[in-house]
């Protein structure tokens, strides 16, 4: 009895090692790139690396003073919001017709684009936005990360549309309210939390899209994370101001997934795995 | 509804659905049909120093199967694909386990778990590319300090394919890790307790009863981590551009570059065509396999 309970309590110990020692693991990275970026410029490449430093703000100062890095936040949040507003415009209304009719290829065709490697659509937008001269354009940016928001917006609405009863719909039928009015006056405030849930996973994953603005922006709308190599320059230890700007660049993302991590999982898997 | 009114009430419902996918599946040719088709037939064109398109038929092809650097990029991403999905499967059930054993996991803890895979890939890259430096990194110096010889990392062409491998299975284990949680939790209690009733050890029952069960799960994350890993490109562009030399040159990287940079669209174009038959390819294969092991 007292063996088992001692053999019971050594298990657990050993789990709580394991747990702490991947949480080291996972967080570590992280928490030196935010400690980095507040030290002193001649601290940030000190070797052996130092733990222990007075905190500075001169790696941020540096930064924005270096670098138009508010306009390119300003450019990545006009990219982001565009095109998770135009995700969810088109995404809720098909994800609530594909939930009532069962008719799953649109949202199929859509998982296609976001399964496909970027670079086979980036070589055909390239040649037909550079033909119509929209290389360079918030349009054409906010057009080519739809392709990304618009899969995510589907497929994580659909298991909550699924959710509602078929008899809240006949009922408002029966009542002579037309499709449209359903998904607007009923559907959508009974799926609001999946809304909300659907918006931030498209804003996330539009926010941290590389490929697409690296080709398809110019000097005036280049988005953060396609300027990032201006951050990391040739050859140049600015690792200070380089880690200030991965530091800002991660917190819109990792804010908003904080908030919202309860439902991620689900929402990431795109309705395979219920979390 | 009444069945006289129905038929009608049908039909317009019909419309008005109808109506409510247009605007999705219209973008989606719009921006993804169309181009693929684009795509195709511009993988049979050339493209002059000039900017002169010509038909080809099926050189750009042939030339594929004659380029040293797209089989030097095929096996630099079967062997990225194979490295990683190894080392985040292995890892995340091993996490999937002692997070299912904590039983609890307070908000804080998985927003922090989350946090690695939630930062954008190029922001990994940027971290890592300090922490990896070869003369001033912190991972030399944790290395050296344990008494074992430092690494080039990313600027070694031995090491650069597996250094990239583990930046990216340090952000995506624990995606693998909570999707193998959520099959944890949904298998029933009543399995394990008859394999204590049965004395089974540990290792045992994780062997015999847990893993078989985990499968279809463990096969749904290897397929959701397939589809990104097949077409690595983020870190790999932020950190080494393909380099050092050729060494970290996936397929996606290489048709990327053969594309904006050579500006060669039409052989690019023939190159990403193949990417995307073996991404595809690899789903088939792994939803095959997800019905061999279903139970």
């Amino acid at each position: 009895m007292n063996d088992a309970a001692n053999t019971d309590r050594w298990i657990r110990w050993l789990n709580t090692v394991q747990l702490v020692l991947a949480g080291m693991i996972i967080m570590a990275p992280t928490v030196w790139m935010v400690l980095s970026s507040f030290k002193p410029s001649f601290e940030v490449t000190a070797y052996p690396p130092t733990l222990v430093f007075s905190p500075t703000l001169e790696n941020y100062a540096e930064l924005t003073r270096t670098t138009p890095f508010l306009s390119y936040a300003l450019n990545s949040l006009i990219v982001t919001v565009g095109s998770t507003a135009l995700g969810l415009l088109f995404g809720i209304p098909a994800a609530f017709a594909v939930s009532w009719t069962r008719i799953t290829w649109p949202a199929i065709l859509t998982l296609a684009a976001r399964m496909a490697p970027g670079t086979l659509f980036l070589l055909p937008w390239y040649v037909m936005f550079r033909q119509i001269g929209m290389i360079g354009s918030y349009t054409a940016l906010i057009l080519s990360h739809a392709v990304i928001t618009l899969p995510i917006v589907i497929w994580v609405l659909l298991p909550s549309f699924d959710a509602i009863p078929r008899s809240v719909f006949e009922a408002a039928q029966v009542d002579g309210c037309s499709v449209t009015r359903i998904l607007w006056r009923i559907a959508m405030p009974l799926v609001a939390s999946g809304i909300a849930v659907s918006a931030i996973l498209a804003f996330v994953f539009s926010w941290n899209y590389f490929l697409f603005a690296l080709v398809l922006s110019n000097g005036d709308t280049k988005t953060l994370i396609a300027a990032a190599f201006n951050f990391i320059g040739e050859g140049s230890t600015q690792w200070g101001a380089l880690m200030a700007a991965a530091t800002l660049i991660a917190l819109p993302p990792l804010v908003l997934a904080a908030l919202v991590q309860r439902w991620l999982v689900s929402g990431l898997t795109l309705g395979a795995v219920k979390g | 509804m009444s069945d006289t009114a129905a038929p009608l009430t049908q039909d317009r419902q019909k419309l008005e659905m109808a109506a409510l996918s247009a605007p999705a599946v219209f973008f989606t040719v719009a921006m993804i049909a169309f181009p693929v088709v684009y795509t195709i037939w511009l993988g049979f064109q050339t493209f002059s120093s000039t900017g002169k398109q010509s038909f080809a038929g099926l050189a750009n092809y042939s030339k594929l199967i004659s380029d040293y650097e797209f089989w030097h990029g095929l096996w630099i991403t079967i062997a990225l694909f194979v490295l990683s999905l190894v080392l985040q499967l292995v890892f995340g059930v091993w996490l999937a386990l002692v997070l299912f054993n904590a039983k609890r996991l307070p908000g804080i803890l998985r927003s922090l778990f989350i946090s690695p895979f939630m930062m954008p890939p190029v922001v990994a890259g940027m971290m890592w590319l300090v922490i990896l430096d070869p003369s001033l990194g912190a991972a030399n110096y944790i290395l050296q300090s344990l008494g074992l010889p430092p690494s080039d990392w990313l600027a070694s062409p031995t090491w650069v394919i597996p250094t990239v491998a583990l930046i990216d299975s340090w952000q995506w284990t624990p995606y693998v890790a909570l999707i193998v949680l959520g099959g944890l939790q949904s298998l029933p209690p009543s399995v394990y307790e008859a394999a204590q009733i049965d004395g089974a050890s540990p290792l045992k029952t994780f062997q015999r009863i847990t893993l078989p069960l985990l499968l279809p799960t463990i096969v749904t994350a290897a397929i959701l981590r397939s589809v990104d890993l097949l077409r690595f490109f983020d870190i790999i562009y932020i950190t080494t551009q393909g380099g050092p030399g050729n060494a970290s040159n996936t397929l996606n990287i290489y048709g990327f570059r053969v594309g904006f940079e050579f500006f060669n669209i039409g052989y690019a174009s023939a190159l990403m065509l193949t990417l995307t038959a073996i991404v595809f390819g690899a789903v088939l294969a792994f939803n095959r396999l997800r019905g061999a092991v279903a139970w």
